[in-house]
């Protein structure tokens, strides 16, 4: 039928590609655990463990959504909603995010952690 | 019995022979016309309770004393109808009701792309109203249709977490709403139902399901949260907790203010659609009414913080928040400019929705420009939390939303049912409903400025004049609300058998019978005009056969 031909066109994800990035994930965790103890032994500063552990955790989010979520072999239109979603995330975060960087903490409070 | 037997098999029609069969038939169907009758029933009845608490609100500001309800009490009665009115009506209110119905129909569909899940929305609303009823019949709640935190997180000693459950689960039914809308819409077009031949009610309850799938999982996620600081003490809001109280705001309105456009974007979609029916004349500015809903649902959600300007927000994200509430005003003027023209040089006629519209345009233009008011970081701070809040945006919900629902209802009344309602009663109540909402609303813009805090059951003496001419315009609101349930409830008996096409209006929806059968079309439609493709000279030759006695 014309409808399963459309399906196929789109693309199939197999089980060993769901093994490989569920293994990926749980690399990625171990990375996380890892990294964690790395920045405790190695003294390195807060805002760059941060901002790994982010990276880290963003890796693992577009994995996901590529693979488990089947965006990466939807039509354009799904994959266009799957980015209007990240882009209103985006505002949510860079705008509050925005309000608290100009907020002008107390100096009692002392530089932020 | 009658002899006004309606043409075909109609989707109101029944096979069922038992009482079970007919509950059976209405309960678990799956035809998009059903749907939107048992949300038209349901919504109507939250509408009823949501006004029933006004009318306590109303009776207790009589007088500047506390005589009817203690302070607790009066939280109570405000917070019910709060949440009845947002969560239970206007949000669900036009695309739950006319938006089910009329969806497939104007694209030309058979049904929404889910019908299931359709039927699952209907479902999940009614299991979020009893949650709320519950909680009402309970005791109620008291923090505000906000739960503004820390005090529902920690303080509030109301049924907070029953009325947050109800929210939570009504969140789920708008967005299955939303995804059957835009899935339906993408998907489900009749050939040759272009993008840019859509009716403008398709346009605009897209958009609103733009903002439906995008913003309310935030609004889900924090009344969870609210949930487990109150019940766990995990300190996510409250600051004695470690929590943070703004963090709580500005996800509350990343969601609720782009609410408002999801309440009022539809009613857009509604007034255009009248607008150039009554006029009979295509829609002036098709293409920019229809991007400036999307215009509209993008921007929606970059202005929230204009509900935070005096709740410690930095200078810095007022200002910000201040000038991109500006840009708003632009895609809603671009709408009332283009229906203005519209009227222009149309034949103009003044029937029940009509009036409705017509309303709506001077209503919604006095509530969006005092939304320019209030999204001035000064004027704001000097009356944030007054009645100037409350009436600018009763203007914008109830002299819009509830307006073009109504408007919206009585249009395609004759599609849904069959049958006309009563003319006469129809301009006679859509007037009342005109003077009464003024009569309530324009005099708190002046108390509210002159300092009236809202939330507040006591009041200096100075503000008793406003505060009684506002109650009799409710009562007056209220009978204009009662009269359209008792007309059109009759009408469903006694009103004339209405015909394919009552209003000689163009969309796919007027080409089939009223009601409607069952799979809407015997046939695929294949769309090869253009939308609201009326006559050049419809005006002449209406103004030419118009005589004495025709209606206006």
């Amino acid at each position: 039928m014309a409808h399963h031909e459309h399906e196929h066109e789109r693309g199939h994800i197999g089980p060993a590609t769901y093994y490989k990035v569920f293994a990926a994930l749980m690399v990625l965790m171990f990375l996380t655990v890892g990294a964690w103890w790395v920045e405790g032994m190695l003294n390195i500063p807060r805002a760059l463990g941060v901002f790994i552990a982010v990276a880290i955790a963003s890796t693992k989010t577009v994995l996901i959504v590529l693979f488990f979520m089947h965006i990466k072999v939807s039509s354009r239109v799904t994959q266009l909603y799957a980015v209007a979603a990240l882009v209103a995330l985006l505002f949510m975060f860079v705008i509050t995010m925005g309000d608290y960087f100009a907020r002008g903490w107390p100096p009692e409070l002392g530089p932020l952690p | 019995m009658a002899t006004t037997a309606l043409p075909g098999r109609n989707y109101l029609e029944e096979d069922a022979t038992t009482i079970g069969a007919w509950l059976k038939a209405w309960f678990l169907t799956v035809d998009h016309k059903r749907i939107a009758i048992l949300y038209l029933l349901s919504i109507n009845f939250f509408f009823l309770l949501g006004g029933l608490a006004a009318s306590v609100i109303r009776v207790e500001l009589i007088t500047p004393q506390g005589d009817l309800l203690s302070a607790d009490l009066y939280n109570r009665a405000f917070t019910l109808h709060g949440i009845i009115m947002v969560f239970f009506f206007l949000i669900p209110g036009i695309p739950a009701v006319l938006g089910n119905f009329l969806v497939p129909l104007m694209i030309g569909a058979r049904d929404m792309a889910f019908p299931r899940l359709n039927l699952f929305s209907w479902y999940l609303y009614m299991a979020g109203g009893i949650f709320a009823l519950t909680a009402a019949i309970f005791g109620g709640v008291d923090t505000g249709w906000t739960f503004y935190t820390p005090f529902s997180s920690t303080y509030a000693n109301s049924n907070v977490i029953l009325t947050i459950t109800g929210a939570f689960i009504m969140g789920f039914s708008s967005i299955t709403t939303g995804v059957n809308f835009i899935v339906t819409i993408h998907t489900m077009r009749a050939p040759g139902m272009t993008w840019f031949r859509l009716p403008l009610f398709i346009w605009a309850s897209y958009a609103t399901s733009l903002i439906i799938v995008l913003a309310t999982p935030v609004i889900g996620i924090t009344l969870l949260l609210v949930a487990i600081e109150r019940l766990w003490g995990v300190g996510i809001f409250d600051p004695a907790l470690g929590g943070d109280p703004l963090l709580f705001q500005h996800l509350f309105w990343f969601y609720s203010h782009p609410a408002v456009y999801i309440m009022i974007l539809p009613g857009f979609g509604v007034i255009s659609e009248l607008i150039a029916a009554f006029s009979r004349k295509r829609i002036f500015g098709y293409e920019f009414i229809a991007f400036s809903s999307m215009a509209i649902a993008l921007l929606g959600f970059l202005v929230w913080g204009h509900h935070m300007f005096v709740s410690g927000q930095s200078v810095y994200a007022g200002l910000v928040f201040s000038f991109l509430t500006m840009l708003v005003a632009i895609p809603s003027a671009i709408k009332v400019f283009n229906w203005t023209a519209t009227l222009y040089k149309g034949s103009i006629s003044y029937r029940t929705p009509m009036l409705y519209a017509l309303g709506f345009i001077g209503l919604f233009v006095i509530g969006g420009l005092t939304g320019i008011f209030l999204g001035i970081v000064a004027i704001n701070i000097h009356v944030t939390d007054t009645y100037f809040v409350v009436a600018h945006f009763h203007y914008v919900m109830v002299g819009g939303a509830i307006m073009a629902y109504l408007g919206g209802i009585h249009y395609w009344w004759p599609k849904m049912t069959g049958r006309m309602y009563n003319e006469v009663w129809g301009g006679i109540s859509a007037l009342i409903i005109f003077v009464g909402f003024n009569m309530t609303f324009f005099p708190q813009f002046i108390v509210g400025y002159l300092g009236m805090p809202r939330r507040y059951h006591v009041y200096p003496q100075e503000f008793q004049v406003l505060h009684v001419l506002s109650s009799a315009g409710a009562t007056i609101l209220a009978i204009g609300f009662i009269i359209p349930i008792i007309y059109l409830t009759i009408s469903l008996w006694k009103g004339a058998i209405a015909g394919d096409n009552p209003w000689d209006a163009t969309g796919l929806e007027w080409e089939v019978s009223s009601p409607p059968p069952t799979h809407n079309f015997t046939t695929t439609p294949v769309v090869t005009r253009e939308a609201y493709d009326y006559p050049p000279d419809a005006a002449e030759v209406d103004a030419a056969n118009w005589r004495p006695g025709s209606p206006l």
